[in-house]
């Protein structure tokens, strides 16, 4: 046990010495949360729409209003021959065909048919521009009384956690699990493949120390680094995009310590793998930084993820502390609800761990 | 001609050496493949299969109707609601579900006298995106549902009927849109690190120095890396396209050859930004920490993952200054709308003008480093 936390310390005293991998230690997340939180949204708004009106009528004033009066859509100057030219020149996302005829027939009570050419290369903004002009359509015949229906049944959608549908609350939270696993498991990585370059590993080998000791005192010292790290990137968060906290405490920091353990876990298993520091930051940036960003359900919802690959995420450490987050910043969900995900986490940190430690007693002189 | 011969020298050694490293062919062969394979596997914006819990208090026909005609199109599973609202409301807390919806008992009594019946739902909003374009889905579904209970009643009424075509993709798949964006990402990706590693390599041998001594200029040292990579780099890009248009089925409806010429301009971007990394980084790991630091914010706000409309108008502002913007641009413009240069032609001329300040820059840095 003193063997292990003297490894621990030692461990400690070698990074505080290096100031410049503390500096990114702190400020890579830091910056990297500013970016993805601020930059990354989903869901388009001002969209650029352009409007050619064939109508000399009143309604299609009237129409064209109420399309860009709910501030998604912006108006743009028709320009070009084609109709598909703003598109094409990616100049709009939408181009609305108002024809000739369009007032006359809304006053003669017959229907008038409205032409939208949507850009689909992004195929969820063409969802969204789609689903906008048709409500937008509904809203303006209701609005002008030119439509006398009475709706029998009326829907009241509520958003539940999140009813102004900030992108940030659900990016933010997400983005800190991307960050706390690709983090701490670099800098663990680095510092297991740093012995083996420079030859002090060799000195390991013939002291009495085990592999287990030597593992769980270079993890625990990472731990602890990554546990500051945690708290800087969920305070920085916090400030940034007013997160707040909602859940069960309890839960949320043993699913931390135990998702910071599989990470700093993952560095050391990565750095025991490879023989310099170059391959190693590689192998866990690209393996680490792909997969948690890929097959989290960040981004997009986990279950859309198809066959084979939505295997993999579901023995990724990343997919539950993402829903770990969520919970804690915005669902606010009970301690029962959870405890799957701190099953999941410490069966992971637990399986990683045991991976590194037998890939280095490989290594070591057997006794 | 000694110069044509000393050029020509350096150029066969600098291939030598790209195709002794394994990592780096592995690098260059197997990246486009995994890459694009993941993205267009794992991206996937669809709204489907929400899962929805019903309490039904009314259980007539119209509301089993109604509960029908929402998950009839896949965009809610019907799940186990529960007894009451407060379990129901503890299954979408507890990520069970993410759509409730109470019908109250008074549905059909309503119905029959003529009265708006006002039915719950609620979605989970933490996905934001997911759940703005499930409500939207929502209102449509009820609206027609609406319309269907008033047709026998009521008299023709005037109406706005959106005819929406999708262009380009009309049946949305969602991996014409990931894929030609991570071609280009990779290959942003790769190009810098096999420039930045095929110089710092030499730096951190000590070969560079050799390299020196000899009657060669500086120039042609750095024309000497830039010509061979380049020339890799595009079997890259055409490995790449190979990839997304035979095993994706992404339709190439451009000119081949247009397209060429900009992903040139767009090897040349890269080439220049990983020499310049390797010029002023003493050692691999540096470099490596660096490239990490610039290709997150080159990639974040490329639009190549995320719209960049969308983005607020900062960040919109920086990716003005971000050249794989205007590299993503044209490669979804030439692939799937297939254009020509007149449509992106203002994109085309600002990647030729960052390819040409990059590179000046970033040579006339390695050569002050040789002086």
């Amino acid at each position: 046990m003193r063997k292990i936390f003297t490894q621990c310390k030692k461990e400690l005293i070698q990074f505080r010495r290096d100031r410049l991998t503390v500096a990114l230690a702190y400020f890579l997340p830091t910056l990297a949360i500013i970016l993805y939180g601020f930059a990354t949204r989903l869901e388009a708004k001002n969209i650029p729409v352009t409007v050619r009106n064939y109508d000399i009528g009143f309604y299609s004033r009237e129409y064209i209003h109420t399309i860009f009066n709910n501030g998604q859509m912006v108006s743009v100057e028709w320009s070009g021959s084609k109709d598909t030219d703003p598109l094409d020149s990616g100049k709009a996302r939408a181009v609305i065909i108002i024809p000739p005829d369009f007032s006359r027939s809304i006053r003669n009570a017959h229907s008038a048919s409205v032409q939208v050419l949507v850009d689909a290369t992004d195929v969820n903004n063409a969802r969204v521009i789609k689903n906008s002009i048709i409500a937008t359509s509904q809203y303006f015949l209701q609005s002008r009384a030119i439509e006398q229906n009475k709706n029998l049944i009326v829907p009241q959608v509520r958003l539940w956690f999140n009813p102004g549908r900030k992108e940030s609350l659900s990016v933010a939270p997400g983005s800190i699990a991307v960050f706390l696993w690709i983090f701490p498991c670099l800098l663990s990585t680095l510092c297991i493949s740093r012995e083996k370059e420079q030859g002090t590993v060799l000195q390991l080998y013939a002291s009495s120390i085990t592999s287990f000791e030597l593992m769980a005192g270079k993890a625990l010292a990472y731990l602890l680094i990554g546990i500051s790290q945690a708290i800087v990137l969920i305070g920085s968060s916090c400030i940034l995009f007013q997160l707040s906290f909602v859940g069960n405490w309890l839960v949320f920091a043993l699913a931390t310590i135990l998702f910071l353990a599989s990470s700093v876990c993952f560095g050391l298993l990565g750095g025991s793998r490879t023989n310099s520091q170059s391959a190693a930051v590689q192998l866990v940036a690209t393996t680490g930084f792909t997969t948690s960003l890929l097959l989290s359900g960040f981004l997009y919802p986990q279950r859309n993820i198809l066959f084979p690959l939505s295997l993999l995420s579901n023995v990724l450490p990343a997919r539950y502390y993402v829903e770990a987050c969520r919970n804690f910043f915005v669902r606010g969900s009970g301690f029962l609800d959870q405890t799957y995900i701190l099953l999941a986490l410490g069966l992971a940190a637990i399986l990683i761990f045991n991976g590194a430690r037998k890939v280095m007693s490989k290594m070591q002189l057997s006794s | 001609m000694d110069y044509a011969i000393q050029l020509k020298a350096l150029i066969r050694k600098e291939l030598r050496q790209i195709f002794r490293d394994k990592e780096l062919l592995f690098l260059l062969l197997f990246m486009p493949v995994m890459q694009i394979t993941l993205y267009s596997f794992a991206l996937s914006p669809e709204v489907e299969h929400l899962r929805l819990g019903v309490i039904d208090y009314s259980n007539s026909t119209t509301s089993r109707e109604l509960v029908g005609n929402l998950v009839s199109n896949m965009v809610f599973d019907l799940k186990e609601a529960g007894a009451n609202e407060d379990e129901l409301a503890n299954k979408v807390k507890g990520g069970k579900l993410e759509a409730g919806m109470i019908i109250p008992p008074e549905l059909e009594r309503h119905l029959k006298a003529g009265i708006a019946t006002k039915i719950q739902i609620f979605l989970d909003g933490v996905d934001a995106n997911t759940a703005g374009i499930a409500g939207g889905y929502v209102s449509q579904i009820l609206g027609a549902f609406n319309n269907r209970l008033q047709t026998n009643s009521q008299k023709q009424n005037s109406s706005v009927e959106p005819k929406v075509t999708y262009l380009y993709n009309s049946g949305l798949e969602s991996r014409w849109f990931f894929v030609p964006g991570v071609l280009a990402l990779v290959l942003n990706l790769v190009s810098t690190l096999v420039s930045s590693a095929a110089v710092v390599r030499e730096k951190d041998t000590g070969t560079l120095e050799q390299l020196l001594m000899t009657p060669v200029s500086s120039f042609q040292i750095l024309a000497a890396k830039v010509i061979p990579l380049s020339a890799v780099l595009m079997v890259n890009v055409l490995i790449s396209l190979l990839v997304a248009v035979v095993f994706y089925g992404v339709p190439f409806r451009g000119n081949f050859f247009l397209f060429m010429a900009v992903s040139f301009l767009a090897i040349i971007v890269g080439i220049s930004i990983g020499i310049a990394l390797a010029a002023y980084s003493a050692n691999q790991r540096q470099s490596l920490l660096t490239s990490f630091f610039i290709n997150l914010p080159v990639i974040q706000l490329s639009g190549a993952l995320s719209p960049i409309e969308s983005m607020p108008q900062f960040w919109q502002d920086l990716s003005c200054l971000d050249p794989l913007r205007y590299y993503v641009t044209c490669v979804k413009a030439i692939m799937l709308k297939g254009v020509g240069f007149q449509a992106i032609w203002p994109n085309v001329v600002i990647l030729a003008i960052f390819a040409i300040v990059f590179l000046s820059l970033s040579s006339a840095r390695f050569r002050k480093q040789l002086a």
